[in-house]
């Protein structure tokens, strides 16, 4: 666990993850609170690498679940295992008329067969998705429910009692309660707009693009063949061109592509031409890529 | 630095602060709150942005409220006095010769005061003209709350003195006696500045947007269309996440037969899973006609400017502008971002040339050119001021557009006295169309699209 706000930042340095103090307070409360946090961003500035990091750093398992539309609750939470409980049934055949050969009434065969049923609605015969294996693990562990925008709005009731009691509750055989509450983070794009039910339950992160600074120790800590003044070029070309109107601004990721590029190619600085050339690695549609030839003289200075 | 964060007077501060974000329009519940108290023991005072963060992540769970945020922080708090003297503010409260009992009395009688006074009252007024007004009604209520009723009243000649004539005041002020009337009169007048700052901030803020919202569209200065871009984008977002989520409620069909039945093979046909179908939300098809001639074209680019951001919500939009001929703009909007595809229309010479609006011929050349965008699912939404330069309405293509879609709605930005005024022939359209509706202004238009998604 960590101590302070300053040893989450630390520990996430080690982890070669470079947080702004910001992360790293919401963070740390979430921890110290034991609430979910919901992560907000554009894409590609690091949420899903945050929940990677926090579980390495702390040395938890991570469990990640990957939400889409038509996700529910037998591929989230648990589901049973008919095709297993069905051949035992027919394993079992021989053994269960046995058993029933002294009930001389029907009602009498029911009530000795009904007193029985909870072998097949036991564990044995659950399958535990991601969030139920989240719960009822030894160890504690970091959650990671990605992109929740894109699954169905009905899916968020099910996270519900999950994110404020961390239990599920299973009809057949009851509501299980972790034995360490995992720490858990979702992410979002914004697709669409979370109910304020899930919102209540968790600390809110909102993660921007990195200011200059941040985004130059980033670079140089991913790409550490990169010279300082290749380093400071690019950051400030890309914080220049994001001030642009453009369909697609380029994230933190694309920084990395471009820097990485450059190195490749073997350049020590950035001028005109070359940026010019190389656009296609931090803008994805060709309108972008135009409208940023066009203002070129003024983003880039060399 | 260990910090007492439950002494009243900080907790009060941070209510206080939260009274300012809900004034504007920030929603805040209790849960909010709670989880805010609940992280104070965990964070750290003297760092600033630690502590900007910790009251954003607890109490602000909509991305777009965050900017409202920022901006009320940063008046709340750093107006003048730092965070230090948001903490030591507290404690100097109990340095005051007043007894705790008396201080809230004097608290709740102000604040039921201010909650009384109109908005133009707040926003006018200094606060030593209200801190006049404040004790003179303590005067006319009662004896003026125990034992504090000569302080007040000295208070209320001196106050009254002071903003009558400040620059008297100063020159007379004495030492002595003086002295301590001036300690309690600040400490009034502090008290009294504090609540109207409160209240100011939060509110100003919200007064802002709904200004410029129900400002007419044709009278916003191009600062405040700059300021309105941003505006525009965050409500955009909102409406969108409000229609969307009501479409998802009604999504379950009946049982899918084929996939049940399909499943139901791995069981010895035993149907153990139960699909249902889901059900085909019908989006509404939109095909925009705009004049976008110079009497009308501010205002058809706020309306573009708010479809585009709703884009997601249409299953399809097409997008025509008009002068004189017609051309249809949709792949502009797909290649680029509204602004610039807007900008991109008017540096295009041959479209702009023209004699003014000419409803007719581009109703005609509609129906001839573009017919294939109508069905059954479309609902056409025509902007402009009906102003055709006394030319033929093409009334024939207009009523074929009609029978040939959903249904047919304009906008009009002129007021409704000013229709068939001149050379608008509104009423002879208003007949074949669904609705005319003056629109013009950003909340109307927002008010419609909201509505399109309703009638269902």
């Amino acid at each position: 666990m960590f101590n302070s706000i300053e040893h989450t930042i630390e520990s996430f340095a080690k982890e070669r993850y470079i947080s702004s103090k910001e992360i790293a307070t919401t963070v740390y409360l979430a921890l110290m609170m034991e609430k979910p946090v919901l992560v907000e961003g554009p894409a590609g500035v690091g949420k899903t690498e945050l929940g990677k990091c926090v579980a390495s750093a702390l040395n938890l398992d991570l469990i990640r679940m990957q939400c889409y539309e038509g996700l529910d609750e037998a591929k989230a939470l648990y589901e049973w295992e008919y095709a297993k409980q069905l051949l035992y049934t027919q394993i079992l055949k021989d053994k269960l008329s046995a058993m029933l050969q002294d009930e001389k009434t029907l009602t009498e065969a029911v009530n000795r067969l009904s007193s029985e049923e909870d072998v097949f609605f036991s564990e044995k015969f659950l399958i535990p998705r991601p969030i139920l294996k989240a719960i009822t693990g030894d160890n504690q562990s970091v959650l990671l429910i990605d992109e929740i925008d894109k699954s169905d709005s009905e899916f968020e009731a099910f996270l519900l009692e999950v994110l404020s009691d961390f239990q599920v509750s299973i009809p057949e055989i009851g509501t299980i309660v972790a034995k360490k509450k995992p720490f858990v983070i979702l992410t979002s794009n914004s697709a669409r707009e979370m109910s304020d039910a899930l919102k209540r339950r968790c600390l809110h992160l909102y993660i921007d693009y990195p200011s200059r600074d941040l985004e130059e120790r980033i670079v140089s800590l991913k790409v550490p063949e990169c010279g300082n003044t290749l380093i400071n070029d690019v950051v400030r070309a890309v914080h220049k061109i994001r001030e642009l109107q453009l369909k697609k601004e380029p994230s933190i990721s694309e920084t990395l592509d471009w820097a990485r590029a450059l190195v490749l190619l073997g350049y020590e600085h950035l001028d005109h031409d070359i940026a010019v050339t190389t656009l296609n690695c931090i803008l994805k549609y060709e309108k972008d890529i135009e409208l940023v030839k066009k203002h070129a003289r003024e983003i880039f200075v060399h | 630095m260990p910090v007492k964060i439950n002494t009243p007077p900080i907790q009060s501060r941070f209510y206080d602060f939260i009274d300012v974000l809900r004034d504007a329009h920030i929603r805040i519940s209790t849960d909010e709150i709670l989880s805010l108290f609940n992280s104070l023991p965990h964070t750290v005072f003297d760092d600033k942005n630690i502590f900007k963060q910790t009251l954003k992540t607890t109490l602000i769970k909509d991305y777009t409220d965050i900017p409202l945020f920022d901006e009320c922080f940063s008046r709340f708090f750093e107006k003048g006095d730092s965070l230090e003297a948001f903490l030591d503010e507290a404690d100097s409260a109990a340095q005051q010769e007043l007894s705790d009992a008396q201080k809230r009395d004097l608290e709740s009688r102000m604040d039921s005061f201010l909650d009384e006074l109109t908005r133009n009252d707040i926003f006018e007024k200094t606060a030593e003209e209200l801190l006049s007004l404040f004790l003179d009604e303590l005067m006319e209520s009662d004896s003026g709350g125990g034992g504090m009723g000569m302080m007040l009243f000295q208070s209320r000649s001196s106050v009254q003195q002071s903003y009558s004539s400040p620059a008297r005041r100063e020159g007379e002020e004495g030492p002595g006696e003086g002295e301590r009337d001036t300690f309690f009169d600040q400490l009034l007048l502090g008290m009294m500045k504090n609540r109207l700052d409160k209240k100011k901030i939060g509110s100003s803020l919200q007064e802002r947007e709904d200004y410029l919202f129900n400002k007419y569209i044709y009278q916003l200065t191009p600062a405040e269309i700059r300021e309105m871009r941003e505006l525009i984008k965050r409500f955009g977002q909102k409406l969108k996440n409000r229609i969307s989520l009501r479409k998802k409620k009604m999504k379950h069909g009946g049982i899918d037969i084929k996939r049940t039945f399909r499943s139901s093979l791995q069981y010895d046909g035993i149907p153990f899973k139960i699909y249902n179908r889901n059900m085909k939300i019908d989006r509404p098809q939109l095909v925009v006609l705009c004049d976008i001639s110079g009497s009308v074209s501010q205002y058809t680019r706020f309306m573009l400017l708010l479809t585009h951001t709703l884009q997601g919500l249409f299953s399809k939009v097409r997008t025509f502008a008009f002068i004189s001929t017609l051309v249809e703009i949709t792949p502009l909007f797909r290649e680029m971002d509204p602004e610039r595809a807007m900008n991109s229309i008017y540096a295009d010479t041959d479209f702009t040339y023209g004699w003014g609006s000419n409803y007719g011929r581009c109703f005609d050349q509609f129906i001839g050119n573009y017919s294939d965008a109508l069905n059954k699912k479309t609902s056409v939404l025509v902007l402009g001021d009906a102003r055709n330069n006394n030319q033929d309405p093409g009334l024939d293509s207009f009523i074929k557009i009609k029978e040939r879609s959903r249904n047919i709605f304009w906008l009009n930005p002129d007021r409704k006295h000013l229709w068939d005024w001149s050379d608008s022939i509104a009423s002879v359209y208003q007949k074949h169309c669904v609705e005319m509706k003056e629109v013009n202004n950003f909340l109307d238009l927002s008010e419609f699209i909201d509505k399109l998604f309703l009638d269902k």
